[in-house]
């Protein structure tokens, strides 16, 4: 199959990827996105988003719907099923980007494969998660299989609240283990996770400055390991189901060796312009050092890295040069 | 959209089309309410056209189908199990970040 030819090309159709599409698309930029399952990215996980400014709550497969028919009515060509597997810098500036069986050629790369779920990194986690015997990363999927039975939650952040309070709704309890006093997540989800927890009777109960450091069970799960992290003690503790939400990885590991990757695997960029080591190659969004890993921010990084396109179209030796006033809006 | 190659099986057809075939059967557990399992979904349809006359792509969507999903014990979807002969031979669960690559992994040690 002949290489086929893009101003911009964008691996990747979460919030980052279709955020820098439609703005590259608008600056009449021919524009492919390549996505290796369907547009959304990990937001299309969640079913309650209302930190989105201007939208007061909406669910990610709406949202996601919504951004691509905008981003496909500006031009920009979504080609889904199709996965990155290799990048390739070419010796007169342009960018191969591979996929199993074609290769395109980018004036630019747009960098944002986005992040997957961390693992606990316990003993016996992937055998049960593998054998799909009560080792869970999405709440929202499989609350409803352990309706009337005790689960264990883990995590403090955004996605272990919205996600814990999903299984109260189902389960007969509920067990949040946090290993620290305090959560990362925003305070309003913490008030509600507390106010539910403190309802008499509550089939939601939180252990604070506790790690799970085993998943036990014969064929199935049957126990976690608990230990309190102050007083190292350990119990373990019956349930059926164990749910993790301690965390994202960036979906980086076709770039080792082509990008600089942090010892975590986030690309390294300048965080003015999102510059990767490679002209022409931005990242954006979960994947990039000092990533908020918000909706909000994986978009804006799309965004901005789709403006500077056009600075670096101008005047390429501008990769090279450090973070200044001189490529603002108002500078030119 | 397109003409679809995979078949939807319920708990009544599922013995005549998953275990008595004679081709290994791939057989993705769903819901409407699972995002993942939307996603899964074109991979799984590209895998049925790749893979067409030699492997049968079955989806069962557990909300209509207790009794085969409490059968194989589903706990966490989706859950893609392989079928040869009747037999459950391996599976996967969750889409993982190589989700295409995985799964031809498990298949092509299966196939004549």
């Amino acid at each position: 199959m002949p290489d086929s030819h893009y101003d911009v090309i964008i691996v990747g159709a979460g919030p980052a990827g279709l955020g820098a599409a439609l703005y590259a698309a608008r600056d009449r930029f021919k524009t492919l996105v390549l996505e290796k399952m369907i547009p959304g990215g990990q937001i299309y996980n969640t079913d309650r988003i209302e930190n989105y400014p201007g939208i007061v709550r909406i669910d990610g497969p709406t949202l996601i719907e919504q951004m691509q028919t905008q981003v496909e009515s500006f031009g920009a060509e979504i080609r889904t099923g199709s996965e990155v597997t290799r990048l390739e810098p070419l010796t007169d500036g342009h960018i191969a980007v591979c996929c199993d069986k074609d290769r395109h050629i980018g004036r630019a790369v747009i960098l944002a494969p986005g992040s997957y779920f961390r693992k606990l990194g316990v003993p016996s986690e992937d055998e049960f998660r593998n054998a799909g015997a009560g080792v869970s990363y999405c709440g929202t999927c499989d609350a409803p299989f352990f309706r009337d039975k005790d689960v264990v939650a883990i995590g403090g952040g955004n996605t272990a609240i919205e996600e814990t309070l999903h299984l109260a709704k189902y389960v007969k309890k509920v067990l949040l283990v946090h290993r620290r006093g305090e959560y990362r997540a925003d305070r309003i989800l913490v008030e509600e996770l507390l106010a539910k927890a403190h309802e008499p009777g509550s089939n939601l109960v939180i252990k604070y400055h506790t790690v799970v450091t085993a998943i036990q069970g014969e064929g199935r799960v049957q126990s976690v390991k608990l230990k309190d992290v102050k007083t190292g003690r350990e119990e373990d503790y019956p349930c059926e189901g164990v749910f993790i939400f301690v965390g994202m990885v960036p979906n980086t590991d076709f770039l080792r060796g082509i990008v600089d990757l942090t010892d975590m695997g986030f690309i390294s960029c300048d965080s003015g312009y999102l510059r990767t080591r490679i002209p022409g190659v931005f990242a954006a969004g979960d994947c990039r050092l000092g990533a908020a890993m918000q909706l909000a921010t994986a978009i804006a990084d799309g965004v901005t890295a789709a403006m500077m396109i056009r600075v670096y179209f101008r005047d390429p030796s501008w990769w090279q040069k450090p973070v200044s006033d001189a490529c603002q809006p108002l500078g030119w | 959209m397109a003409a679809t190659k995979t078949i939807d099986v319920t708990d009544e057809s599922f013995p005549s089309e998953v275990l008595e075939s004679d081709i290994p059967v791939l057989v993705d557990y769903w819901a409407a309410w699972c995002g993942p399992c939307r996603m899964a979904a074109p991979v799984l349809e590209k895998i049925a056209e790749e893979y067409d006359g030699r492997l049968k792509v079955c989806r069962v969507n557990v909300d209509e189908n207790r009794e085969v999903a409490s059968q194989y014990r589903i706990m966490s979807i989706p859950t893609i199990l392989l079928f040869k002969n009747g037999e459950l031979v391996d599976q996967i669960t969750g889409v993982t970040p190589n989700f295409e690559r995985d799964l031809k992994r498990k298949i092509d040690p299966h196939l004549d």
